[in-house]
């Protein structure tokens, strides 16, 4: 507990992240750290919730839940394709009729990064009663920051992929992007006079 | 007459001897539950042969991924009915288990 409490370079959620880590009972199982700056969403909870579910040991067993830790560093860095920043929707129904909420992904990236891997991956583990205890397992951050630097750490290398090319209208709508943002830039450093704004993208 | 009865009611509540609760106390619900039982245990003869197989064959596929980029189970069996060799999935289970590497070695094999 000393070497945790010094770890503690971030706050607060110290009881978030140690939460119910007595009830996981092996301590047989590896510590499997995922990196997703840069991953894509769907891509990187798919192999999470085979690394979570034990699927990647040659004892799995179905009735017993015998995954590794995963551990989510750079949760706010997680990319999505398309429009789906904006138009992708959380609906949830709270119960009371006519109460059917939504919420974008923009607005949960904004409100709690880590709610949007978590539910990606839940959603592909199996409805079983171990799902608890697997969702247990998972511990999401959205910096790179986490209190478990004690312990023996594994990253995860995602298997390469093999990026789609993109199809040609999108290929010259981005051309056509690039083009302008030169353009603004070269634009910008001439007349330094003038104000110029420059788009900028959106960080995700 | 009642010798009758108590002969055949001890033989079967025999059979339920072990189990929970009322089912193994109360004469009528222990020849109900012992029907049951008999039931589930006719089905699940076939059904364990299926479950089995669908365990052995989620281990392999476990392991062989572990092999390479876009190696699976499928190519693996593929690999192997071409080479006409006769492993079934229940020894190839067992060595993924005991002896990672001498799987890796048969598939790198087959796949020449």
């Amino acid at each position: 507990m000393a070497a945790q409490a010094a770890a503690t370079t971030f706050n607060g959620n110290l009881k978030k992240a140690l939460a119910g880590l007595r009830r996981i009972d092996l301590e047989g199982l590896r510590w499997r750290v995922f990196d997703a700056k840069g991953q894509v969403l769907g891509r990187l909870a798919s192999q999470i919730s085979t690394v979570i579910q034990g699927k990647d040991k040659p004892i799995y067993a179905p009735n017993r839940d015998d995954g590794d830790m995963c551990i989510v560093i750079n949760a706010k860095d997680v990319c999505v394709t398309g429009r789906k920043l904006t138009d992708k929707v959380y609906y949830w129904h709270t119960g009371y009729i006519g109460h059917l909420k939504e919420r974008t992904l923009k607005d949960q990236m904004a409100k709690d990064p880590t709610e949007v891997i978590r539910k990606a991956v839940l959603r592909m583990l199996p409805r079983n009663k171990l799902r608890d205890d697997r969702d247990r397992k998972l511990r999401i951050f959205a910096d790179s920051e986490h209190p478990f630097g004690d312990r023996p750490l594994e990253p995860y290398v995602m298997p390469p992929r093999n990026v789609r090319e993109m199809r040609p209208r999108a290929r010259r709508a981005m051309i056509r992007a690039q083009k302008k943002a030169e353009e603004q830039e070269q634009g910008g450093s001439q007349r330094k006079g003038r104000k110029k704004e420059a788009k900028t993208e959106v960080a995700t | 007459m009642t010798r009758i009865k108590r002969r055949r009611r001890t033989k079967i509540s025999l059979f339920a001897s072990s189990f929970r609760g009322a089912h193994s106390r109360l004469t009528r619900t222990i020849t109900q539950q012992r029907i049951r039982a008999l039931v589930s245990a006719h089905r699940d003869r076939d059904r364990k042969k299926r479950d089995f197989r669908r365990l052995w064959i989620t281990r392999i596929n476990a392991v062989i991924r572990g092999m390479g980029v876009s190696y699976s189970y499928s190519r693996l069996i593929n690999n192997l009915y071409k080479k006409q060799l006769l492993l079934n999935r229940k020894i190839l289970a067992q060595i993924a288990i005991s002896n990672k590497n001498c799987l890796y070695m048969i598939s790198n094999e087959i796949i020449k």
